[in-house]
């Protein structure tokens, strides 16, 4: 295959997934392996929850109901706390994000509540990801919300509440600037 | 939003934002041989091998310089070259004996020119970890171990 049609055919991907749709029979090459994913598939990976929500099951849980889940599921990584550095840190750093020595945590990084919930559903707890129901994903992300200083211990989190939380970090972060050396650079040099 | 969005593919820089949606590998190389962990025998000929490849397509050009950047020879492209493909690179080299800092340094087809870690840091600051794409250094000692150095 050439060097221009292997770049035609790139592209043709590249506008099907910004378009998100797959024509039924796409004109893109097979090798005779693989088979397309059912919609049940796909419904078991297509986890991640955006920022408004959208997917949230039904559910709930708070701070105070968290904690008994965070001390028997997450403890024994993140500290009791979430906030020892001697674990993967979850908890405090805010206002350091400028400084020599930043501590990224949810409390002080992270941009969206739903990212993570969406993610202690999908990945957490390492042991044995995806093994939290519902209530239980609320109730972890609801404490790990309070230990950060962001809701109150009896503030319900559900899937209406969960995405209008807003996060401290929320307007912290900007769109890639790169090429960011060389001539091709939009910074200023110093 | 993911949390790979979130924490992994952002940079924080100085000012105490995060760059964010950071998905390109900007233009890359490095040189395996000689490269960290291995030993020149002795002095003499050698071949420098080494790989290059950017996100932003095909890489046009390789330099490589012997002498820690003071001056820079155009290394050999071995073919294919590919978009998005590593580029394997090869340099004749006579090493002296004493000590040299190896580096290699590629251009893409967009013009871009590989950086130091150097020009890396004064935009991007310690903390933004993904996408290092710096040149590289190797030295190599006067007993012929090779070794990662900052330079």
């Amino acid at each position: 295959m050439s060097t221009c049609r292997l770049w035609w055919s790139a592209g043709i991907g590249v506008l099907i997934a910004i378009a998100g749709v797959w024509p039924a029979a796409a004109q893109l090459p097979t090798y005779g392996v693989g088979r397309p994913p059912s919609a049940e598939e796909i419904k078991t990976w297509d986890l991640t929850i955006p920022p408004d929500g959208q997917g949230l099951p039904s559910g709930s849980g708070t701070a105070v109901l968290g904690t008994a889940v965070f001390e028997e599921r997450c403890a024994s990584c993140h500290g009791e706390t979430g906030e020892d550095p001697k674990y993967s840190r979850l908890v405090g750093g805010q206002g350091t994000l400028a400084t020599d020595k930043p501590v990224r945590t949810i409390g002080s990084f992270w941009q969206y509540a739903t990212t993570l919930w969406s993610y202690i559903r999908r990945a957490q707890p390492f042991d044995e990801p995806g093994s939290l129901t519902p209530d239980q994903v609320y109730a972890v992300t609801a404490y790990l919300l309070h230990l950060n200083g962001i809701i109150g211990e009896q503030d319900v989190m559900d899937a209406k509440t969960l995405p209008l939380v807003k996060m401290p970090n929320r307007d912290g972060f900007v769109p890639d600037p790169r090429p960011d050396v060389g001539p091709a650079s939009s910074q200023p040099k110093r | 939003m993911t949390r790979m969005e979130t924490t992994e593919h952002t940079a924080l820089v100085p000012d105490g934002k995060a760059r964010q949606f950071n998905f390109v590998m900007e233009a890359k190389s490095v040189i395996t041989f000689p490269s960290g962990g291995q030993r020149l025998a002795t002095p003499g000929f050698y071949e420098i091998r080494g790989l290059a490849w950017s996100g932003r397509g095909l890489i046009r050009r390789v330099e490589v310089s012997t002498d820690s950047g003071k001056t820079w020879r155009d290394a050999r492209l071995q073919e294919p070259v590919l978009p998005l493909a590593h580029a394997r690179f090869r340099l004749d080299w006579r090493w002296d004996g004493r000590e040299a800092i190896l580096q290699s340094r590629c251009t893409d087809e967009t013009g871009y020119v590989q950086p130091t870690l150097a020009e890396l840091v004064r935009v991007r600051g310690l903390n933004s970890i993904y996408y290092n794409n710096a040149i590289q250094n190797w030295k190599v000692a006067a007993d012929g171990s090779v070794h990662n150095v900052h330079v």
